[in-house]
């Protein structure tokens, strides 16, 4: 048996203090009435002490036999994932004290899923990809199933769980047919036989194919896109915040590694031609899609489905530029999104299971500060400056453009204009429709407004500043090229 | 500090201050309202001390800044103003506080978000003048329209939602493509120089080596997607169609901004963006320009004179207005462009006293319907004056501003384009009968309504709200030079290119 190095636990040092401070919460939970009290705060100081960890850490590059490489962009994709972990343990805390149904058990899933998502952005080996991908799937199965006595969220808990099944067997089949093809299940060895050896065998095109495909399901692509609104719709609004930016950053990381060590897109004109009508398709279904929601979650869901369409061009486009563009937008989608469903944590109630745009009415000046924060959220989703959503939108669009993919641009912006219906949407219905004559009960909770209040202003800052969060993303990109 | 940073301090304070007043509480209304006033007037001052220190014989940019911002595309935060900005500066600042004091009593639910939004409003249009940089110019264009929205949406009429985000989605649409231009034109400009910028004055140099062979070259392109951002601003026929909803729907204040300074950010646009960048282009719209220009004329000018609604006749006089402007500066020779930069400054003052007074009479009366009213004139003299004088101001009378502009604008282009001027020339008197048939069933034909009887005439606020914009309009009647000569040298450097 090969005993691990210090050098590589060190370098996992994060990972292993999500998993263990999450495992010790769960055990110590179950005798302890003081850390059943305290589970989220607890949690958040283990988020904080990963963090803490991943950013004054080695960086030893590839470590763990070639399986992992912590790298700078692995330093950069796991700030924003412990940033929307933390988040998201922040307002799960006063959210499930609203629902009278706090456990402990809900902060040691999250933080597992994390630290997969985590392995899975840092790997450059098939087979701890695949471990990282599991280790973030399975909790979040039992997550979006935690409201046990809402019928939805256990219907949320079994889509997302079947779906995620598929995803993971297509996964893993793509993993053995690579290995047929190439005899490696490093992606390195596998992306230099690709670049140095010929045209793709049908093997490897059938492997990648498969591998695309399940990545596809978790990033909610279109054609794979059917179990986003309703696990949205359903789970506990602290895990939709969670699933809705982590898991998608963690597969679109890898698929950098992927696309980028390869140069499939260069390889051949098919590749970029399927992966520009996914991007397309995407977009245009979940913006299309997105206008008739009435379920301000479920419009979330379509929403996500267009903006991985849109990240999914600064893949397409590759290289430093598409590369450091998708980081950016992976930044900024985590903060404006999670920011998003924050807010929508704050105006749920143990009653009702919808959340309806229509149940804003009026809120924005009964509420300024979480309406305000919804309302930074919403314009910097439809790519409005000086917001941080249209940053990213100007860089990928702009690496489209230097590509010479000037159609996918201009497709990206006309599907960006149909968002902005949508988003506007909420917000007048918080400013500019009368209050309802009944009052809208809301278990305002200062813990959660301040949560949304901090991704606004992060939104709003790195908006009008973003050369710090642009160079960090340069800088990160240059570790994929080889 | 001032001194070396003048421009930002004029485009940057009232979102300074928009920032400080977020920090008064709500219910303070009165509270807000002076601040406000006193914040907007504090920026006017400011403007007034860069015409002071303005140099009308340099026809270049002046008082630049220039910070690095985004070092990554060689964006920088990049400030500048020649003749032409100047006046629209001026023009701006000097029309905010008008617009808070005409909105001192008729805004009174959510004031101080009223006030945020139009200080918010304020630094967005100074800055898109002041901007020299493509990236700066399209982040303060942008930020235009969220409070713009706001100020439709929230304090407007009964139809306003509708208004807002038809106002919204048509700007987006023109600025998406624009964007697009933008990063084209940026990429050209990088193959050419070796190097990322966004500065205009580069632009200038390089943009028009862009090749044109026809509207669906790249030079043509990059030239129709500025140029669909600008008419809708402006807007041209056949692109206009938001103006009236969203006119209708504003509140006072917003519709004298609407018409007062976010239209001439289209006309702007035109001369310092497409003309300059695109030159080859510009050539050979020049043609379709002026027709739609005239058309604008005459179509804004038939429609206005159909209205029932006097806000909405106002705000189609607007549509035929601009194509004046429009006119000028496609004809674009010196006299023409001057003209028409004259003209925007005129058509701020003028229809925004028109809006102004219209909203005065719909405070007190709730309705904008000419019908009405009738026989006014003896019950509010005073109101009738200002009226009448931004009546005649609107349709071009000798001695006042209006004239001036449109003089200047035809015999400008007459060595150009003949036929246009004439057409143009009979929008002049179609100008001339609906504000004057407007102003007759208004002010003077026989009293009908007894609810008019007792009509109170401007109080002391709304007198002092209305006499700058009639002394400018006068001034600029009378002493039109003290206008001019400052735009000269620029508008002859930027003819060169």
């Amino acid at each position: 048996m090969l005993i691990p190095s210090t050098s590589d636990l060190l370098a996992l040092l994060p990972e292993i203090l999500l998993c263990f401070g999450g495992g010790l919460i769960l055990l110590s939970a179950s005798f302890s009435e003081g850390v059943r009290k305290y589970a989220s705060e607890l949690s958040l100081l283990v988020i904080v002490l990963a963090a803490w960890a991943r950013v004054s850490g080695p960086l030893p590059g590839s470590c763990w036999r070639g399986m992992l490489s912590i790298d700078a962009l692995t330093v950069f994709v796991d700030i924003f994932f412990l940033g929307a972990l933390f988040l998201s343990a922040w307002i799960a805390g006063p959210y499930f004290r609203k629902l009278k149904i706090d456990r402990a058990e809900f902060y040691a899933l999250l933080m597992l899923a994390g630290a997969g998502a985590m392995v899975m952005a840092s790997s450059t080996d098939a087979l701890s990809l695949f471990l990282g991908l599991e280790l973030l799937s399975i909790p979040l199965y039992v997550l979006n199933a935690f409201l046990r006595e809402t019928a939805i969220s256990i219907e949320a808990g079994l889509k997302y769980f079947i779906v995620g099944a598929f995803a993971s067997a297509f996964v893993v089949y793509g993993i053995a047919l690579l290995y047929g093809a190439t005899g490696s299940t490093s992606l390195i060895v596998i992306g230099d036989s690709i670049r140095h050896g010929h045209a793709i065998s049908p093997l490897l095109a059938l492997g990648v194919a498969a591998i695309v495909g399940g990545f596809g399901f978790k990033l909610a692509l279109v054609p794979f896109h059917g179990w986003a609104p309703d696990v949205y719709q359903g789970g506990p609004t602290p895990v939709t915040a969670f699933l809705s930016v982590v898991p998608k950053g963690a597969v679109i990381v890898a698929l950098l590694r992927i696309v980028d060590g390869m140069e499939l897109l260069r390889v051949s004109q098919n590749w970029l031609l399927a992966a520009a009508i996914i991007a397309v398709a995407s977009q245009t279904l979940g913006n299309l899609v997105a206008l008739v929601q009435r379920d301000i979650k479920r419009m979330l869901a379509y929403s996500g489905i267009a903006h991985m369409g849109y990240a999914m061009v600064g893949v397409i486009v590759a290289g430093i530029d598409g590369s450091t563009g998708v980081l950016v937008y992976i930044g900024a989608y985590t903060l404006m999104n999670v920011g998003a469903f924050a807010i929508v944590a704050y105006f749920s109630n143990s009653e009702k299971e919808a959340h309806l745009i229509s149940d804003y009415q009026g809120q924005g000046w009964k509420r300024p500060l979480p309406a305000l924060a919804l309302t930074i959220c919403m314009f910097s989703l439809a790519g409005i400056p000086p917001f941080i959503g249209f940053i990213g939108k100007f860089m990928i669009f702009s690496s489209a453009v230097n590509a010479g993919l000037i159609w996918l641009a201009v497709i990206g912006v006309i599907n960006s204009l149909i968002s902005a219906f949508y988003y506007l949407r909420v917000v007048y219905t918080l400013y500019m429709k009368p209050e309802p004559k009944q009052e809208i009960a809301v278990d305002a909770s200062l813990s959660i407004t301040a949560a949304a209040a901090l991704s606004a202003l992060a939104v709003v800052i790195l908006g009008i500043y973003p050369t710090p969060l642009m160079a960090a993303a340069k800088i990160a990109a240059l570790s994929l090229l080889r | 500090m001032l001194e070396t940073h003048l421009l930002s301090f004029v485009a940057l304070s009232p979102a300074v201050a928009a920032i400080l007043l977020g920090l008064v509480p709500g219910r303070k209304g009165q509270l807000v309202r002076w601040l406000s006033l006193l914040g907007s007037l504090a920026v006017f001052f400011l403007s007034i001390l860069v015409w002071l220190g303005f140099d009308p014989d340099s026809g270049g940019m002046q008082m630049t800044e220039k910070i690095s911002w985004i070092p990554q595309f060689g964006i920088n935060y990049q400030l500048g103003i020649d003749g032409i900005s100047l006046l629209l500066v001026l023009l701006t600042t000097f029309l905010v506080p008008i617009v808070i004091l005409a909105s001192w009593t008729s805004i009174s639910d959510k004031v101080k978000g009223f006030h945020i939004s139009l200080l918010l409003l304020s630094t967005g249009m100074l800055g898109a003048f002041l901007a020299t940089d493509m990236f700066l110019f399209y982040v303060f264009w942008e930020l235009m329209l969220i409070p713009m929205y706001f100020i439709i949406g929230v304090w407007g009429g009964p139809r306003k939602i509708y208004a807002a985000v038809k106002f919204f989605i048509f700007t987006m649409v023109g600025s998406i493509f624009m964007l697009i231009a933008i990063l084209y034109t940026a990429r050209q400009v990088f193959s050419a120089t070796g190097s990322w910028t966004f500065d205009y004055s580069v632009w200038a140099i390089w943009a028009p080596k862009l090749v044109f062979a026809g509207f669906s070259s790249p030079q043509g392109l990059a030239f129709l997607a500025f140029a669909l951002a600008f008419a809708i601003k402006v807007p041209m026929f056949p692109v206009h169609t938001w103006l009236p909803d969203a006119h209708v729907e504003a509140p006072t204040g917003g519709s004298i901004i609407l018409a007062g300074v976010l239209l001439k950010l289209g006309t702007y646009g035109f001369l310092r963006f497409n003309r300059v960048l695109y030159p080859d282009a510009w050539d050979a719209a020049r043609p379709v320009v002026m027709i739609l220009a005239v058309i604008g004329i005459l179509y804004g000018a038939w429609v206005a004179m159909v209205q029932p609604d006097m806000k909405k006749l106002v705000a189609y006089s607007s549509v035929s207005h601009l194509g004046f402007v429009m006119l000028g500066l496609a004809a674009g020779t010196i006299a023409s462009t001057q003209g028409a930069i004259l003209q925007m400054v005129n058509h701020g003052l003028s229809t925004g006293a028109l809006f102004l007074l219209v909203g005065v009479v719909y405070e007190r009366r709730h309705t904008r319907m000419i019908a009405d009213y009738g026989g006014i004139a003896t019950v509010v003299p005073i109101y009738t004056a200002f009226f009448l004088l931004a009546t005649l101001s609107s349709i071009g009378l000798p001695g006042l501003n209006g004239f001036i502009g449109e003089f200047l604008i035809l015999s400008g282009s007459w060595s150009v384009a003949p036929t246009a001027v004439i057409f143009a020339g009979l929008g002049i008197i179609f100008g001339a009968v609906y504000m004057l048939w407007m102003v007759q069933r208004v002010f003077w034909n026989p009293m009908v309504h007894d609810e008019n009887k007792d009509l109170k005439d401007m109080n002391l606020r709304e007198i002092l709200t209305t006499i700058p914009l009639i002394v400018l309009i006068v001034w600029i009647g009378v002493f039109p030079s003290t206008f001019l000569s400052p735009m000269e040298a620029a508008v002859r450097l930027l003819l060169q290119h």
